[in-house]
């Protein structure tokens, strides 16, 4: 398996966790203007995953295994969005440093020398744009301490250990960015420093980037395999 | 004064929000005219929820501009 299409994949699955978690906020955050972009940036970044998945076939390496109908560890996607969210606090984390993360991780690839992610993942960042916007707003009205802090800490780990898959990535010219890079621009956007965060990368596992195990909950990993589906269909079409 | 005078403000969970109007148009031989309106407490935020709210149809242009921005040259019955 390719570093280039394991991180593509990682992408993939997290826009998709994140688009769902988004989606679950969809009648639950602080105004209806809120609920509204709450929807409207969980369709955005799951249509990015789909994008993302797509580019797996090009990149000539699908790193998607049979697991990944059984095992929801199987799946890419950070600790973050293992349990829906219990808070705003924790939606306007995600919404401004993990979705931020991985719109820079975007830039990335865009600016790299990789042909397909250059074409296909542009107009990504234009939509991003409005993400980062309400992030940026909604972080600036404050939250706890605790979700910004995680949020933090899980982009940083994220991004990969100093001399790791991104840092070759980068050294080939398929990324523009390294992971300190990637973690400067993330600061530049933002407009802060991160945390202090101290890398546990002997813990780091390189194909779902993330130093905790753990994975989604079933009712989620079940309604992405569409399982959930079948409660409510009719009783004799039941298999 | 009126609410019109000092724009109309709306309490939020955090800090004031104010009321935004919502312009767009198709192509370029139209103008821009009205679509809606969205509260929020800053331009960023408003921003966001406009496109979010009105990008349903295939806009070539989109802009918003706090209400209280506007200057008026008569109302209603005047």
């Amino acid at each position: 398996m390719s570093d280039l299409s394991n991180l593509v994949l990682s992408i993939a699955d997290n826009k998709q966790m994140l688009g769902l978690r988004y989606a679950e906020w969809a009648t639950r955050a602080p105004s209806l203007e809120a609920d509204i972009a709450a929807a409207a940036m969980g369709l955005d970044d799951l249509g990015h995953s789909r994008v993302l998945y797509g580019c797996l076939d090009p990149l000539g390496d699908d790193p998607r295994g049979a697991d990944r109908e059984s095992d929801p560890a199987s799946l890419s996607a950070l600790p973050y969005f293992d349990e829906p969210w219990n808070s705003w606090g924790q939606f306007v984390a995600a919404n401004a440093v993990l979705d931020t993360a991985f719109t820079v991780m975007i830039e990335a690839c865009v600016s790299g020398n990789v042909e397909v992610l250059q074409h296909r993942l542009r107009k990504m960042l234009n939509e991003e744009r409005y993400h980062f916007m309400h992030g940026r707003s909604w972080l600036r009205s404050g939250i706890d301490a605790e979700p910004l802090n995680e949020a933090w800490r899980q982009a940083i780990e994220w991004f990969g250990p100093p001399d790791g898959d991104t840092a070759k990535l980068h050294g080939d010219g398929m990324l523009s960015m390294g992971p300190s890079e990637l973690r400067a621009r993330l600061e530049e956007q933002l407009e802060t420093r991160a945390p202090e965060v101290v890398g546990d990368w002997k813990r780091w596992d390189p194909k779902r980037r993330r130093t905790s195990p753990g994975a989604i909950d079933e009712r989620t990993f079940g309604m992405l395999r569409g399982l959930e589906e079948k409660r409510f269909a009719p009783a004799s079409k039941q298999a | 004064m009126t609410a019109m005078d000092e724009g109309v403000k709306y309490r939020r969970v955090t800090g004031e929000a104010v009321e935004y109007e919502v312009f767009a148009r198709k192509t370029r031989g139209e103008p821009l005219h009205q679509v809606g309106s969205v509260v929020a407490p800053d331009d960023d935020l408003a921003a966001a929820y406009a496109r979010a709210t009105y990008d349903e149809e295939r806009w070539i242009e989109m802009a918003i501009v706090r209400k209280d921005h506007f200057i008026e040259l008569w109302r209603p019955g005047e």
